[in-house]
Parts: C-alpha cells; sequence; structure tokens
C-alpha cells in the first residue's frame, strides 16, 4: 500500500518542489513539501517520512547535505534522495557518504524517478513485514504473555526472566502440552540472545544416527547420502539458544557427545577432523522423570547434572485450575480470529464443564478442546454442550474407594493426597480436609508424613569447569 | 449544468481534438464543450526548449469558464516539469484542470512511419488518464488500465483506452453518471 508512506520534499524553488510533489500525490503517495533546511527539520519532528528529497543547493545557512545529516540524526532509517540540477562527482561522493540513498540530476527521466521510489517503497514494505513478524513473534513468546494467574507459574515466569541473559543449560520439566517449548522460547527473548536464532530439535522423533547428524552436522560423504557438508544445529543456533526437547529419549552415544559438547563448547562434524566451537545455550526439556532416569542406568549422571544447572517444573493443567478460565478465553479471542468465527466468550455453565475437566494432555488439550467447540459452537457464546466431546474422550475418574483398607489407611492416603495438591500449604490442607491445624500435625506425625514440598522452581549452581 | 471542456491550443488539428473530445464524453458520460485556448509561448523555457505544464495549469486556473466541470487542455507543445525531462500530461490531482500534451505521441517522434490509429488511441488514453487525476483517481497498479503510470510510449501502449473496474467505481460515486469500464 503506497498510502501508508509519506514522502518530504525539500526545495527552495516552489514550482520544483510543487511540481515534483504533485507528480509523487498522482502515485498515490501522501506528500508534503518544504521550501528549507530548517523547515525540512521541523516537519521530521512531527512527522515519520519514509523517503526525503532535498534539493543539494539550498540558501539560508543549510544546504541539502547539511539538512540530509540532521534528518539522518532523527531518522536513521529514512530514505534520503538528494536531487541537483548540477551534476560533479564529488558532490555525489559527498551525498552518498553522508547517508544518501540515491542521488539524482534534475531533470531526470520519469521512468527512473518512478523506479527509484518503487524499489525504495519495496524495500521499505519488506521492512515493515519483517518488523510486524518480529513483533508478533515477541508478543507471543514475552514472558508477561503466558496467561497465567498462578503463583507457582508466576514464580517460574520470574526465574525465566532471571536467567534469561544468563548462558547457563536449563532443564525444564512438565508433563506434555505444559507449555515447555513455549517457556524455553520466553527466555530466549527475554534475553539478549533475542535477536540470535531460537532452534528446537525434537529429540524423541529421529533415530540415533540421525540425531547425531541433525545435532553436530555432517562433512560430504561421512555416510551414505551424505552427498555435500551439512551444518547441523549447533552451528545453526551459534549466537542463541538450541531448546532439546525430550532429553529424555536420546541414545547413550548421542548422550556422551551432547556432554562434551556442553563442557567443550566444541564439536566435530559427523565424519569431520575439524573443531567447530559455537556458542550455544541450551535448553533442554522432557516429560520423564530423568532422575528417576538415572537411577534406572537409563541416562547419564554427568549430563543430568550438566543439564539440570536451572530447573524449571511447570506444573500441569490440573494444578492451576484457576488458570483454565483465563487460557479459555484467550483461546477464543484469538481462535475467533484465525477460524473467522463470530465467537467472543464462553459461558459460565461451560466453564465449569472446563474446570471439572483433569486435562491429561494438559495446555494444549484445552486449546485443541476449544477450538473443537468453536467450530461446531453456533451461537456469540460457547456453552456447556459444546464440550460434550470431553466427557466422551475421557470421563472425570470418579474417586473409586480402594477395598481391604483399614479406616486409618484410608485416613492417611487422604492427608497425603490433600497435602500433595496444596503443595505441603498445612492452613489450606487443613480448611479442605476440615480440622484444625494443630489436629493435623498430629495426624502427620502419627501416620509419618512427610509435608510436601512447597517450590517445585528451583535453582541450582555447579561450578563451571 | 456544469460541462467537462477539452480545450485545444491553435496548433492542434481540429479532428484529433474532436476525437478526443467525443471519446472524452463517451468515457465520464457528462456534457462535453470544445473550448479555444490561446497558444502557450508564455510557457516556454528558453532553456530547455520546452513547456511549462505548471505554467499552463495556472492560466486555465484564471480562464476557466465558471460552468466547467472540469478543462482538460490538449497542446502539441512538449510539455515539462523542473524535476523530469518531460511529462505525456499533468493535472491537478482532486481539482479542475488538466494539460495533455501531443508532442510524444506520434510515431514519427521516435523515427517510426506515421500510424494515425496508434497516435489517436495514445491521446485518448493520456486525456482520460489527467482527466482521472482531476477526479482523484491515482495511479492504477493494473497495467492495462488508463490509470496505470505511463513513464515511457512502451507502458503507454500497454494500456487500454478505457478504465478498470476497480477505477470505473471510484469514479463512479464522483459523476453524475457512472463511467464505462472495460473489466
Amino acid at each position: 500500500m503506497k498510502t501508508h508512506w509519506q514522502i518530504l520534499v525539500v526545495d527552495d524553488e516552489e514550482v520544483m518542489c510543487e511540481s515534483l510533489a504533485a507528480w509523487l500525490r498522482e502515485d498515490g503517495y501522501h506528500v508534503d513539501t518544504a521550501s528549507g533546511g530548517r523547515m525540512a527539520l521541523d516537519m521530521a519532528r512531527q512527522r515519520d517520512y519514509a523517503i526525503y528529497f532535498i534539493d543539494l543547493k539550498m540558501p539560508g545557512g543549510m544546504d541539502g547535505i547539511e539538512t540530509m545529516m540532521q534528518i539522518r540524526r532523527l531518522h536513521p532509517e529514512a530514505s534520503i534522495i538528494i536531487i541537483t540540477a548540477y551534476a560533479t562527482v564529488d558532490t555525489a561522493i559527498t551525498a552518498m557518504k553522508e547517508g544518501a540513498q540515491e542521488y539524482i540530476v534534475k531533470p531526470c527521466n520519469p521512468e527512473e524517478i518512478s523506479l527509484l521510489v518503487n524499489r525504495i517503497i519495496k524495500v521499505k514494505n519488506l521492512q515493515r513485514e519483517n518488523s510486524i513478524l518480529r513483533q508478533k513473534l515477541a508478543r507471543r513468546y514475552r514472558m508477561h504473555d503466558v496467561i497465567t494467574k498462578n503463583p507457582r507459574m508466576q514464580q517460574i515466569l520470574a526465574l525465566a526472566g532471571e536467567i534469561a541473559s544468563l548462558r547457563s543449560t536449563v532443564l525444564i520439566l512438565g508433563e506434555s502440552g505444559t507449555g515447555k517449548e513455549i517457556v524455553a522460547r520466553a527466555i530466549h527473548s527475554s534475553g539478549d540472545r533475542e535477536l540470535k536464532p531460537f532452534i528446537a530439535v525434537s529429540c524423541a522423533a529421529l533415530a540415533e544416527t540421525l540425531l547425531e547428524s541433525e545435532l553436530f552436522g555432517h562433512e560430504k560423504g561421512a555416510f551414505t547420502g551424505a552427498a555435500q557438508q551439512k551444518r547441523g544445529k549447533f552451528e545453526l543456533a551459534d549466537g542463541g539458544t538450541l531448546f532439546l526437547d525430550e532429553i529424555g529419549d536420546i541414545s547413550p552415544k548421542v548422550q556422551i557427545d551432547l556432554l562434551r559438547v556442553l563442557q567443550e563448547r566444541s564439536f566435530y562434524r559427523v565424519g569431520g577432523t575439524e573443531e567447530v566451537r559455537v556458542d550455544v545455550r541450551v535448553i533442554a526439556a522432557t516429560h520423564v522423570n530423568l532422575q528417576q532416569a538415572v537411577i534406572d542406568g537409563r541416562f547419564r549422571e554427568d549430563l543430568f547434572y550438566r543439564l539440570n544447572v536451572i530447573q524449571i517444573q511447570i506444573p500441569p493443567l490440573r494444578e492451576r485450575r484457576e488458570d483454565i478460565p483465563l487460557l479459555a478465553r484467550h483461546f477464543v479471542e484469538r481462535l475467533a480470529h484465525e477460524l473467522g468465527k463470530d465467537v467472543a466468550d464462553v459461558s459460565e455453565n461451560a466453564l465449569r464443564v472446563l474446570m471439572d475437566y483433569d486435562w491429561p494432555g494438559n495446555v494444549r488439550e484445552l486449546e485443541n478442546a476449544v477450538e473443537r467447540a468453536m467450530v461446531t459452537c453456533r451461537g456469540r457464546a460457547l456453552e456447556a454442550s459444546d464440550f460434550d466431546f470431553l466427557s466422551r474422550n475421557g470421563p472425570m475418574k470418579a474417586w473409586s474407594v480402594p477395598a481391604g483398607l483399614s479406616m486409618q489407611e484410608m485416613e492417611k492416603l487422604l492427608i497425603t493426597a490433600t497435602l500433595q495438591s496444596t503443595e505441603g500449604n498445612i492452613k489450606r490442607a487443613a480448611s479442605i480436609l476440615d480440622i484444625d491445624r494443630s489436629t493435623l500435625y498430629e495426624k502427620m506425625k502419627r501416620y509419618d508424613i512427610a509435608r510436601a514440598k512447597e517450590e517445585k522452581v528451583e535453582e541450582k549452581s555447579e561450578p563451571r569447569p | 449544468m456544469r460541462f467537462l471542456y477539452v480545450a485545444g491550443t491553435p496548433e492542434v488539428e481540429h479532428e484529433a481534438l474532436e476525437s478526443i473530445r467525443d471519446r472524452v464524453g463517451a468515457t465520464f458520460g457528462v456534457p462535453v464543450r470544445q473550448l479555444a485556448l490561446p497558444a502557450i509561448d508564455f510557457a516556454f523555457d528558453a532553456a530547455r526548449r520546452q513547456y511549462s505544464s505548471a505554467g499552463v495549469l495556472e492560466m486555465l486556473m484564471r480562464t476557466c469558464p465558471e460552468d466547467a466541470l472540469k478543462v482538460l487542455a490538449v497542446t502539441e507543445r512538449d510539455l515539462f516539469i523542473p524535476v523530469l525531462t518531460f511529462v505525456y500530461g499533468h493535472a491537478q490531482l482532486n481539482g479542475r484542470v488538466a494539460a495533455i500534451s501531443l508532442a510524444r505521441l506520434r510515431q514519427e517522434f521516435y523515427g517510426l512511419p506515421a500510424n494515425r490509429q496508434v497516435f489517436v488511441e495514445r491521446a485518448w488514453k493520456e486525456a482520460l488518464h489527467e482527466t482521472g487525476h482531476t477526479f482523484g483517481l491515482v495511479h492504477c497498479a493494473d497495467r492495462q488500465c488508463a490509470m496505470a503510470l505511463a513513464t515511457n510510449i512502451g507502458q503507454l501502449d500497454r494500456k487500454r483506452d478505457s478504465f478498470c473496474a476497480a477505477c470505473a467505481a471510484r469514479l463512479g460515486a464522483r459523476l453524475p453518471q457512472s463511467p464505462r469500464s472495460n473489466p
């Protein structure tokens, strides 16, 4: 769209100024004129022009080059075209050196000026598109756009903000669909690596040999089918962040290679002899219990500690139910736009259904459920009936009383489960169980129940080699 | 009633002017009148040996008949604006006056044998284009539309002597009757 772009023509000769402005207006641009450098500067302070046509020779102590230099100080991204009737190599060189994008000698061919403006606007459109896309990405992953009012999630976000500019490895734990990659991207985009690449690799998706080549690249002829040299994800992420998802699924061989990269910050391509050095921050994630995998001998202990420098545990959605209405409404708002549906809200009844559901697939499942409901929804708000498929897919498990337990064993189980759900908060657990805090303490002592850990987000430090 | 005036300078041949007048009238669907203009020697620039189109437009604004909806001047003189080597025409965007030059529309100008039909069609396209500007139309992205920008004769020849549907619709909102489109 041409009309977005504004042009300022600066020339002390009114007829020159007005005729060029009129010619550009016929092309659909918004064009203003200024009769001198000072006036042009005043106008540039008030409006952001995309292109400036500036006459080289102007009276009043401020010639075209001086005007251009001052405007460039105000708007470094502006495109400046110097116009002159007296073409010399020296003035052209000076103009270009001081930042003029183009230099035209008047009178010039209409075709030349038209091509020039079109070329500049094409670049401006691409720059604008690029900037919009960057803003979109930033909005999507910015910390404060992670939708939550859950205290544990807010602690996670605060920690993510604090560690964003560090190089320390981060291990993100959480069930599938809890948003591990979103948190990883948020860490990346909040830190000083924001403008560098964020490369995500799902380790579970690739076989051992493929993963090796995918991560470290390979040399030409390294194996059958390696027709040319290929850069691996570590190289592609140089300066930025490498997100290794499903890290718990990698083979012992890749575990050793990964350990070496994390220790040495360098590696060899598959089939290569040249050491490649990289500056990459690794964020790993998994839904499996890595500590248990270490105990079972399936995961190297030394790699676990390398990865586990900063640990973030994302709670499942059923443990942050207060976020369900916020998330559901957020998805409705976003999907209404994407699906072109005139749905604006979620009814209270529908929210009750969503709050009661256990969400084994977490936030991803909630997003899919909202999308599915919106596709079939006929009103302006999602109703409980729009979510009927949830009960068909996975009915809420009724709590079945295990037979063969004594009353005391049952009481112990109930107290343990309640304390787990309150994350060790005695006051809340006592309130749920409808007993005094002192009574709860007494029963915990009697049944030897440990108070569950309140905080699962923790930062562990390990001395760097 | 207001008229669209097609005004020729003395050197313009009568037949060409009538042809332009008829085409403009048929396309814009408004009553058209013919007007005789004086020579435009006042706009002559000795250094460039061309005529200032801005000067011609100023003269038209001063002498514009009161019942004129728009005035389109037609001249054989080669027109220019200071920053460009030449212009095929010049108009007040959203204004009342416009001018076209026939100087560069003949095949002979490019060293080719004369072709009356080609010349007349080029004149029609320029007349529609500049008059379109006076109705607020800007350059059209459809390269075949009469409102497309033409900076050389090849581009002018690729255009049609009619408006695309979008430009015709925009014009329609500003005219007593809808102009003819050729989508």
